[in-house]
């Protein structure tokens, strides 16, 4: 595998726990114990409750395509092999939103409403992105 | 306590714009020059009546208000900026009222300029687009590490909702293309002027899904201007004033996703049946709805009329689609749209050159683009800021 050439994460005080827990195949949010509200993008309080006490909260990686594009240009040169490639927002069983690639899906097959799981993808040593696939169908 | 009333306390007494074109190769101070200098002209005031400057888009991209005072030797009492972005049109002009209103200033130039091909080749998304940068979504969609980038991305993303969820086609979104393109075609400073079909709409690739190319504004280089005073000195300029007679300010915060209104279920969105009742604008004008004339919304993409339309509630929700077609919003349409041929064909100004074609429809200067007995106007966009003028 070759240098890796995507934009990276600004890692910063407010999401290292995010990243570093995507590095150990865990997606976790952080968690309001006043209101249980769970959020992202990281904040500083609950942005619902403005409590202070929360905690980073390992979630089921479960959710839905809430909405999606696809890219037919390459704004980022490092992306260019990949276009046309998706970009979905996908609402995770707990409330809040991410953006993330789909994986395994073709672009044309993509719907409002699939079930879809995490995917931990490796970019770098020090960074693994939440991609999602679609959920295999369980009785 | 009574809120303390602007209503028609401001107009505008002169706008200006300079040439607009695709590669003119100037900088933004050169277009503000430009600019500046014919909407004092047009306001019959001197360059030393000016003593406030507001610059929407300013550093890093567009014209630096500091550079730009300099440059033109203004001498200003009140001067501000806001950052590389086109959201700020009302927002610069609400400020310029208050504080002429307040007698901070007594005529401020309110003013942005661009120039994609002269000056620091800026970028709307990828490597070079400072905004861009931002992750996790948030009030404006982006996300490099997914390759999520570009103002039109987000706009995309609630297209791909909004077509899902009210059933409508990117072929219904082509009236709005087509509508803003008719008009260009009778107005000499627009750049696109070629007369185009939903077919050609169709037949446009997509730049990102399910947006096309033609659903995408212009990205060029142009600067426009408007000038704002107290209703009284208005009166006793050359130009009839243009009163300033309801604001709404720039909403944010995590109901806020800038292309569309709340409830949409984008973003952190909450996802319900938003009801705008009778907005802010409205009641401080004193007008509803009815009695709109014309309407001017921010049109970097083709999506962001029809969430205008139902933020503010001139249809309901999902049913823009359908009140878009038919010449709707065309010149003669019950509800003329964007008479310049808005971001989309005239040319992105930031919205200020929407602000112009008001004023000068608000006087009966349009031309063969007039709209019949125009006597109040009103900007609103997506995002939820609005102005209303009147002769």
């Amino acid at each position: 595998m070759g240098e890796y050439t995507k934009p990276l994460p600004a890692i910063s005080s407010l999401n290292r726990p995010y990243w570093e827990a995507l590095k150990r195949r865990e997606l976790v949010l952080q968690r309001c114990a006043a209101c249980s509200k769970v959020w992202y993008p990281p904040a500083p309080c609950c942005p619902l409750c403005w409590s202070r006490d929360w905690s980073w909260q390992k979630l089921s990686g479960r959710g839905r395509v809430n909405s999606w594009v696809v890219f037919h240009r390459a704004y980022f040169s490092s992306f260019a092999p990949e276009v046309p490639y998706n970009v979905a927002e996908v609402e995770l069983d707990e409330g809040p939103r991410l953006l993330t690639n789909l994986t395994e899906v073709d672009n044309a097959k993509i719907r409002v409403g699939m079930a879809v799981e995490v995917v931990f993808a490796e970019a770098t040593a020090d960074v693994t992105l939440a991609k999602f696939r679609p959920t295999a169908r369980r009785v | 306590m009574s809120a303390w009333n602007l209503r028609d306390k401001s107009a505008v007494c002169g706008v200006g714009q300079s040439v607009y074109g695709r590669r003119l190769e100037r900088s933004p101070i050169d277009l503000a020059a430009e600019a500046i200098r014919a909407a004092l002209n047009d306001a019959s005031l001197e360059r030393d009546d000016l003593d406030g400057l507001i610059v929407s888009f300013g550093t890093p991209i567009g014209a630096d208000a500091d550079t730009l005072a300099h440059a033109l030797g203004l001498k200003l009492k009140l001067y501000n900026q806001t950052w590389a972005h086109g959201r700020f049109t009302a927002s610069c002009i609400q400020w310029a009222a208050m504080a002429v209103s307040a007698g901070l200033a007594s005529a401020i130039a309110c003013l942005a300029a661009v120039s994609f091909s002269g000056y620091r080749k800026p970028m709307m998304g990828g490597a070079g687009d400072s905004e861009g940068g931002r992750e996790g979504g948030g009030g404006h969609g982006e996300d490099p590490v997914f390759g999520m980038t570009s103002p039109g991305a987000g706009a995309a993303l609630v297209a791909q909702k909004y077509f899902s969820t009210f059933g409508a086609t990117s072929r219904q979104l082509a009236a709005v293309a087509v509508a803003f393109r008719k008009h260009a075609a009778l107005n000499p400073a627009a750049i696109m002027r070629a007369p185009i079909s939903a077919d050609d709409h169709q037949k446009s690739p997509f730049v990102c899904e399910p947006l096309r190319l033609l659903d995408y504004c212009l990205i060029n280089d142009g600067a426009a201007c408007v000038i704002v005073t107290t209703k009284e000195r208005a009166r006793d300029l050359r130009k009839p004033p243009v009163y300033i007679s309801g604001m709404q300010g720039l909403p944010a915060g995590r109901e806020e996703f800038i292309w569309t209104y709340p409830g949409f279920g984008v973003s952190q969105q909450g996802a319900f049946d938003y009801e705008p009742g009778l907005q802010p604008v409205y009641r401080m004008a004193e007008v509803t709805p009815a009695d709109i004339d014309a309407l001017f919304v921010y049109d970097a993409f083709s999506i962001l009329v029809w969430t205008a339309l139902e933020r503010f509630g001139f249809c309901g929700r999902g049913e823009a689609a359908a009140f878009t077609q038919d010449g709707r919003i065309a010149l003669g349409g019950a509800l003329p749209m964007n008479t310049n041929g808005g971001l989309l064909s005239e040319a992105h100004v930031m919205g200020w050159n929407h602000q112009v074609e008001i004023v000068r429809q608000l006087r009966d200067e349009c031309g063969e683009r007039q709209i019949v007995d125009a006597g109040v106007i009103q900007w609103a966009n997506a995002y939820g800021d609005s102005l209303i003028y009147h002769r």
